[in-house]
């Protein structure tokens, strides 16, 4: 429990890194960061799978692919911001009541109901028995927002004849 | 799920359809395919069945629903003559495949009956309109758009996704009758009050599905989307997203959640007055007539909202009544805008202003006929299908007992005469203003969908009882 | 209690050896590259430090340590030393789920397992290491603030991405066979010579392609091509740091070929590992001669892997970076997915055949006979294209 306390915390703190830091490389290490306190967490509910996939697919990835495009933008230079002071004023007013409703809902649950977890919950047995049994068709339907995702992407990326460079 | 199938399995023959070098089959292909699901789709008449341990149900609700959103991708289908001969740059086979894709995704929204079901079909159906937003690669207002619409629709998709782990923690199910059970578990055990996780859990989940209807105040990406989009995908967004969203809201709520009618009742009024007062008001200031549809389509997300609300059994028929005649008549304007403004193109870009339809009525009678038929369903006037559609959603609004919908009912007739104001702008553009408009040449399969839904519009406003009995 | 910390100080040692033999191969291996060089260039290679030059790596070693470490102006320092770090972690950890060896009876009920742990998750762990050991040289190549160093990790990245998604098609036929994601198991199935490699050459062969690539050695070292970018990611480094980036490397090479040996080869099965264990005048400690015979045959296939990623990197030239990408995405990625159809089709016609699989063998090997077909049938073609364009 006292671990998962410290990991809780930690990735609290390279959640709220990733938003404050000024240079976007050190936000992006910091959400990769976030991502392994998660693996954590998940190794923490017994969900070793999760874990892997998490690490392999996010951290490996989809964050290799951020930093990549980051680092070819160079962005570290301080762009003026853009943003009135109402602006941040409201969002942050917004963000806050969204933060304080939710964290109060969370104070209130009643959690007599929750199943004790069991030691089979996170194996990949017992995933692989969920998602191609009970929740096949949401499964397959997922490749078709796959392939969707694909064709656009292939459709926008082609650089064409005509098409002006910005 | 036959027409889900099916056109999942026709989306990728469309893309390879695409490899034919052959561009002209790639329109009647895409027809025939979606008349076929549309067929598929009957199979579903009359029999309820639920799918894949509950994750889709049919029953003849969905089928109405399924029968409106492929109807009307037929439609904009038909009218899409543009990117298939001149343009060599462009990708007609992902268009086509990508609009069956999306239709999926859309078909996947109004049969739902399990909440991941809900989830993967908003997704493909927003996935595929951010694509196509910005397909129109060359115009900057098309990519800014796409990125607006993408940044703003990932994060509303991620609060229903949020709203559905809470409502999940609520209820511990995913299942919409689970929840429903859930939900009246709970309130037993508290004595008649919400768990926190599920008010909060609705409210998400109710502001995910606003966000893709653009309901005020979610509304504010709709503009700059609706006119930065390629018209062709801005008739398709405002009427198939449109359906699609306010069923499956419809849906959800009224299947999950009737008991908690308070926890989303009350704030569902103030999102339908504003919708209505927000979307109908600013219209009236627009000078671009594609901007005008933009907003009278978040001002129809009010009237629709209404039936959500009055949550009654008859509701069901009003509601795709009025669907149906919104479609329709919404594609019938983007279908004459489309033409009108390619003709008066000015440097190469479309004008979509009103004074582009400036004397539309001299040379091309049946294009001002057509767009005076749809303006005048938009805006409700007898005889018309959009008349109808007004009138058995304000009765629905009237019959029920609470006093409120009096007063939605009074600001819903007060922001109709409103409309009328800007509705009949184009009408007097293309009638009265001075102006020239050079004889458009129209395929035969344009007029033939012209001449289909005017007649479409009519026949539904003299004798509503046609559809209405199926419903 | 007293079971687990005599249990846990075992653990303790078999992970040190495991580190002292993986750094020592790790440091011979620059010894034998340059040998094996001189070897195929018909030179005489090192042979000052010691008899045969068996000291160089030490003097490496010391010649590295005494190096000036610089650290460049205008470079982001912290992410400068992270970058060498990183790379030298991920090298290292991967080699916690490999199964060196079997069980070990130390007495007293004692059981050591020689794997450092044994998660049911093993190979995609090995994977999740893999794919992180991009950002050691993504983060040193940026932080070094300099065009070629920034290249050339950007070439690694996408390299590494690239190959990754071929690797883990191809991994999953041997996952479809072993039905397990445990690297015990994997190898436990392949016992008494039922070895993977004879039901996968296909997937054997992608999966060495994808390693070449994944340690960036040649022909896929393109994030270090001297003549396009000076040194690519490590232009900048110098010192130990440079040292640890090049020993990543060798510490890789030697990983991956212990996990090629664990998946295709058996892991550290000889054949001989039943009938050791049984030898009488072993007594008591047969079984655990045998577990340590396997330590060594296992530690012995990695080196002849090691080997064999020299033996290519002193016999082929490097790709051009678009044939780099056309064999990753068009080449392997279809051949993986084309594997993965094959074997399933292969287990569905056996699954009653009460467990042999030769139905998977010979699919299998047809597929490889058909891939060299197209392979030959495609090049030839493209030749006379070639040649017709020419002429």
């Amino acid at each position: 429990m006292n671990f998962w306390y410290f990991l809780t915390a930690l990735t609290l703190l390279s959640a709220s890194m990733v938003i404050l830091s000024k240079n976007p490389i050190h936000s992006v290490l910091y959400l990769v960061f976030t991502f392994f306190c998660i693996s954590g967490h998940y190794v923490l509910l017994n969900a070793q799978f999760l874990m892997a996939v998490n690490i392999v697919v996010y951290a490996g990835a989809i964050m290799v692919l951020f930093l990549f495009v980051i680092m070819m933008m160079d962005l570290s230079k301080n762009s003026p911001d853009s943003k009135s002071t109402l602006t941040k004023l409201a969002g942050a007013i917004l963000g806050g009541t969204l933060l304080v409703i939710l964290i109060a809902a969370s104070r209130k649950v009643d959690l007599k109901d929750v199943k004790p977890i069991d030691a089979q919950t996170g194996m990949v047995e017992g995933l692989g028995q969920i998602l191609y049994r009970d929740y096949v068709l949401p499964f397959e339907l997922v490749s078709i927002l796959f392939f969707v995702a694909m064709v656009g992407a292939v459709m926008l990326g082609k650089r064409e004849a005509g098409e002006r460079n910005f | 799920m036959n027409a889900i199938i099916a056109l999942s399995l026709f989306g990728i023959s469309n893309l390879f359809l695409g490899f034919l070098n052959n561009r002209k089959i790639l329109l009647p292909a895409t027809l025939v395919f979606i008349l076929i699901a549309l067929g598929l789709n009957f199979a579903d008449w009359n029999h309820e069945y639920y799918w894949f341990n509950n994750m889709l149900k049919t029953n003849n609700l969905s089928v109405n629903f399924v029968t409106i959103i492929l109807l009307s991708t037929f439609l904009v289908v038909a009218i899409s003559r543009s990117f298939g001969d001149d343009d060599e740059h462009s990708h007609p086979a992902e268009y086509y495949a990508i609009l069956l894709f999306s239709a999926v995704g859309a078909i996947m929204m109004v049969t739902f009956e399990n909440l991941i079901m809900l989830f993967v079909g908003l997704e493909i159906l927003s996935v595929s309109m951010y694509v196509l937003t910005g397909s129109d690669k060359r115009s900057l207002r098309s990519n800014e758009a796409a990125l607006k619409y993408f940044l703003m629709g990932s994060f509303a998709t991620g609060i229903l996704l949020f709203g559905v782990a809470l409502v999940y923690g609520a209820t511990s199910s995913f299942d919409i009758h689970g929840i429903a059970q859930g939900v009246a578990k709970a309130k037993e055990q508290m004595g008649g009050a919400y768990g926190p996780l599920l008010y909060s859990g609705v409210i998400l989940i109710m502001v995910g599905l606003l966000f893709k209807i653009s309901a005020a105040p979610f509304h504010f990406w709709t503009p700059d989307v609706y006119d930065g989009a390629p018209s062709i995908f801005t008739a398709f967004m405002s009427t198939v997203v449109k359906t699609a969203g306010v069923a499956a809201t419809y849906r959800i709520l009224s299947i999950s959640f009737p008991s908690v009618y308070g926890l989303w009742g009350n704030p569902l009024v103030y999102i339908v007055c504003a919708t209505l007062i927000i979307g109908n008001i600013t219209a009236v200031y627009q000078q671009s007539f594609k901007r005008m549809l933009a907003y009278s389509s978040i001002s129809h997300a009010g009237y629709l909202l209404i039936t959500v609300l009055a949550k009654r059994p008859e509701t069901n028929s009003s509601l795709l009544f009025y669907s149906l005649a919104y479609a329709i008549a919404t594609i019938t304007a983007f279908a004459v805008l489309m033409v009108v403004s390619e003709a008066q193109a000015k440097n190469g870009k479309a004008d979509e202003s009103f004074e582009a339809l400036n004397g539309l009525a001299n040379n091309n009678p049946l294009l001002a006929f057509s767009l005076t038929i749809s303006m005048l369903s938009l805006a409700g006037i007898p005889l018309t299908a959009g008349f109808f559609g007004k009138f058995f959603v304000f009765s629905d609004a009237f019959s029920n007992p609470s006093s409120l919908f009096k007063w939605i009912l009074v600001i819903a007739i007060l922001m109709s005469t409103v409309g009328i104001y800007y509705y009949f702008k184009p009408i007097i553009a293309a009638y009265m203003k001075k102006g020239e408009v050079a004889k458009i040449e129209l395929s035969p399969l344009y007029k033939f969908i012209l001449i289909l839904t005017t007649t479409l519009t009519i026949l539904l406003g003299l004798a509503p009882d046609l559809v209405k009995n199926i419903f | 209690m007293e079971i687990t910390s005599t249990l846990f100080t075992a653990k303790a040692i078999y992970v040190g050896i495991i580190f002292a033999i993986t750094l020592g191969v790790a440091a011979y291996s620059t010894y034998f590259e340059r040998i094996i060089a001189a070897f195929m260039q018909d030179r005489v290679g090192p042979d000052r430090a010691g008899p045969f030059g068996i000291l160089q790596p030490l003097a490496d070693a010391v010649k590295m340590f005494m190096k000036e470490d610089f650290i460049p102006a205008n470079s982001n320092k912290w992410l400068f030393i992270a970058g060498p770090c990183l790379s030298m972690l991920t090298a290292l950890m991967t080699s916690a789920v490999v199964p060196f060896g079997d069980q070990l009876d130390l007495g007293d009920g004692i059981i050591l397992d020689l794997q450092g742990i044994d998660v049911n998750i093993g190979i995609l762990w090995v994977f999740g290491i893999v794919s992180l050991g991009v950002y050691g040289v993504l983060i040193g190549g940026w932080a070094s603030n300099n065009k070629y160093s920034l290249i050339g990790a950007i070439r690694a990245a996408s390299q590494n991405i690239s190959y990754e998604l071929a690797m883990g098609l191809s991994i999953i036929a041997i996952l479809m066979l072993s039905g397990s994601l445990s690297t015990k198991s994997i190898v436990e199935t392949q016992q008494n010579g039922h070895w993977n490699i004879l039901y996968q050459p296909l997937g054997f062969v992608i999966f060495l392609v994808c390693a070449f690539a994944e340690c960036n050695r040649t022909p896929f070292d393109l994030p270090e091509c001297e003549t396009e970018l000076i040194g690519g990611y490590h232009t900048e480094y110098s010192s130990m740091k440079l040292g640890f980036y090049l020993f990543s490397e060798y510490i890789n090479m030697f990983i991956s070929g212990a996990v090629m040996a664990t998946l295709y080869f058996g892991g550290y099965d000889y054949l001989f590992n039943d009938y050791v264990a049984q030898i009488s005048w072993l007594g008591e400690y047969a079984y655990n001669v045998s577990a340590l015979l396997g330590l060594v045959v296992l530690i012995v296939k990695a080196l002849i892997f090691v080997f064999i990623f020299m033996w290519v990197r002193w016999t082929l030239p490097r790709f051009r970076y678009d044939q780099l990408m056309g064999l990753g995405w068009t080449g392997l990625i279809p051949l993986a997915m084309f594997n993965v159809v094959l074997t399933g089709a292969s287990m569905l016609f056996t699954v009653n055949d009460g467990g042999s699989n030769w139905m998977t063998v010979g699919a299998s090997w047809a597929g490889v006979i058909i891939m060299l077909v197209v392979t030959f049938a495609y090049s030839e073609m493209k030749y006379k294209k070639k040649k017709l364009a020419t002429a």
